[in-house]
Order: structure tokens, then C-alpha cells, then sequence
């Protein structure tokens, strides 16, 4: 679930942590992706426009 | 129109495919993030949903939410009890055990020089892992008694008491890979997770391949996950270099986003074939 590089005219995101451009395009809320450009763990906080957040630390008592 | 309740705690590839799967068989998914659950404690059903799939990476809010959910009158895939049961290695080895499904030998302490005691009399190497936990985190060889001081000097010197449980396991010899049998009302599939180190989890690096489950394997994972009272879980095998099988662990909320390009197995068709067959 990468993240792709925005084409031209869409709608765009930013990573908060490398300023990378990431398409909004079939992004949801609470989904989870990785920055393409740093590999940091984003979740969607918000599609319209698109805002992006680190996604929270794993805590302790995650996983399968 | 048919409808499921998904709790998660983040929209992951699994979560993503599985209400995929869901929507595109013509049911309605109402989509709620465990961490914005407030819920009363009483006997009204909740979100006017009959059925709830758990999909909370958190093993305390899921076992919590999903009690809650089953006293409100919800059908809830897993059920807090295989949630709790599968959550807690301990608690798994027993509900195991109780069924003659078998496993590793165990023991549990909870005092450090008790412990280290009782794993000198085991001999090395031996497997300690914390109760609760997941992906490998914590999970140590301990090889000599030095080695045992350190660990078992940590576990017990650091968290709380909740924390201070030592579950030490047989160290299993395995061929260079371990085990993965998904069982979705019935054993449907497997992954073979390889990798040069001994710890063979696919979130620490493990490598996933193709595994034609044999008709042994899947018979055993059936009475693991039957044992843990797991609808959808992922039952982890051991195999000796002799061929010996024992059940690792269970798996009550499963992973399948680093495998599934291997595998091919449609596990979240699977899935949402299997609740859906519960609503009719």
C-alpha cells in the first residue's frame, strides 16, 4: 500500500516528516500507507484536502 | 440489505481487502476504529448490528470490545474468548494442552531465581517469550545461564506485575522455517515462513512460500483452532528436523498483507465468505 507520486492536476497530500507529494486519489481515513519518499508509516487524518499524520507508535499489546 | 460491523485500529491492506471482499458480495460495512469506541455497559445493542468482525490489532481493546459487544447481544467473529485465549501464550498452551493438541513443553514462574532455577534444570537452549505480545518482540534464546540471569533480569525488573509472568518453551530445532496454516471454519491454506534466523516471523523478515498443507497439518490446525474456540485464525506450526509437528501459537487477528502475493490464497474472500455465512 505505497504511496504514489501525485500526477499532474490531482489532488495532492504532503508527507509531514519529508514533504513528499502523495495523490489523495482513493485515499480513506484511517488508512494506513508508507511515504514513498522516506518510508514512514502516514495515516490519513483527513481526504479533502488531504492531510497526513505519523502514524501512532505500535503499542505493546499490538499484532496478530 | 446485509451488514457488518468492522472494528480496526488502523485501515490496513487487511482491513482494506477484507471490506473489499465484503462490499463487492453486496453487504453493507460500517467501519468503526477501536480507539474512538466509547461503549455503555449495559444490554442495548449496539449500532444495531448483529454481527461484528474484530479486526483490532489491539489485543486489550479487542478482547474488552468484543466482551462488551457479546453481553450486547452481538455475534462477534473472533469471540472474546478465543481473543483472550489467543492473546495470552499461556492461556493458549492451556486451552492446547486440555485437548491433546500438541505442543512444546512449558513451564511458567514468576519469581526470577525461581525461574532461572527451573530452566537450569531444563538444560539449554530453551524459547522465553512475553504472555502477551506479538510479531517476535521480546522473544529470546536463552542459551546459557548467564544468559538466563540477563533476560529473566530484565523481564522482572522492568513493567509491571501483569508483565512479570515467565513462560519458557522448548527450543523447537527447526528446518531453517516454520508453519502457517489459516483456518477459516476449516483449514483453507498455509504459508511456509523461511528464514536463517531462528525467530520466523514475516513481520521480523521471514521470508513467506508456497505450502501445500498436508492432510495432517490441517486436522491439527482444526483442533488448535477448535481448542482456542477460533473462528478465523492462523494456527503456527513447528516442525522438527525428525518431522514432529507441534502447535506455536494461534493467531486470533491474522496478517496475510506480506504474504498474500505468494500464497494466492484469497483469504479475505475466505473471510468474508465465512461471516456472511453466519448472517444467513
Amino acid at each position: 500500500m505505497n504511496a504514489q507520486q501525485h500526477p499532474p492536476g490531482t489532488s495532492i497530500g504532503e508527507c509531514p516528516l519529508c514533504a513528499m507529494k502523495i495523490a489523495a486519489e482513493g485515499r480513506e481515513v484511517a488508512e494506513v500507507i508508507s511515504c514513498v519518499g522516506c518510508d514512514a508509516e502516514l495515516e490519513v487524518v483527513a481526504v479533502s484536502p488531504l492531510t497526513l499524520a505519523e502514524a501512532p507508535e505500535v503499542e505493546e499489546d499490538w499484532g496478530e | 440489505m446485509r451488514r457488518i460491523d468492522l472494528v480496526c485500529t488502523r485501515l490496513r491492506t487487511e482491513e482494506r481487502m477484507i471490506r473489499d471482499a465484503l462490499l463487492h458480495r453486496g453487504c453493507a460495512v460500517d467501519l468503526h476504529r477501536d480507539d474512538e469506541l466509547v461503549l455503555s455497559l449495559d444490554r442495548r445493542r449496539w449500532a444495531d448490528g448483529d454481527l461484528v468482525l474484530m479486526r483490532s490489532m489491539s489485543f486489550t481493546r479487542a478482547r474488552y470490545l468484543a466482551a462488551i459487544m457479546e453481553s450486547k447481544g452481538s455475534r462477534v467473529v473472533n469471540n472474546s474468548r478465543a481473543i483472550a485465549t489467543c492473546g495470552d501464550k499461556l492461556h493458549t498452551t492451556l486451552a492446547l494442552i486440555a485437548e491433546d493438541v500438541a505442543v512444546p513443553w512449558a513451564f511458567a514462574g514468576f519469581e526470577e531465581r525461581a525461574c532461572i532455577s527451573r530452566i537450569e534444570q531444563a538444560g539449554y537452549p530453551v524459547v522465553t517469550k512475553p504472555v502477551v505480545g506479538s510479531w517476535g518482540r521480546q522473544v529470546a534464546r536463552i542459551d546459557s545461564k548467564s544468559a538466563a540471569e540477563g533476560i529473566l533480569s530484565t523481564r522482572f525488573g522492568l513493567g509491571r506485575a501483569p508483565d512479570h509472568v515467565c513462560l519458557v518453551q522448548q527450543y523447537i530445532d527447526k528446518p531453517g522455517y516454520d508453519l502457517r496454516v489459516y483456518v477459516i471454519g476449516t483449514a483453507i491454506g498455509g504459508i511456509r515462513r523461511r528464514s536463517d534466523h531462528w525467530v520466523t516471523n514475516t513481520a521480523g523478515g521471514a521470508a513467506p512460500e508456497k505450502y501445500d498443507v498436508p492432510a495432517s497439518h490441517a486436522r491439527l490446525a482444526e483442533r488448535a483452532a477448535a481448542a482456542v474456540g477460533g473462528e478465523i485464525v492462523a494456527v503456527d506450526l513447528l516442525e522438527t528436523r525428525d518431522g514432529d509437528v507441534f502447535v506455536n501459537e494461534v493467531n486470533h487477528c491474522v496478517e496475510f498483507a506480506r504474504s498474500i502475493d505468494v500464497t494466492r490464497i484469497p483469504l479475505p474472500e475466505h473471510i468474508a465468505d465465512h461471516v456472511l455465512g453466519l448472517l444467513q
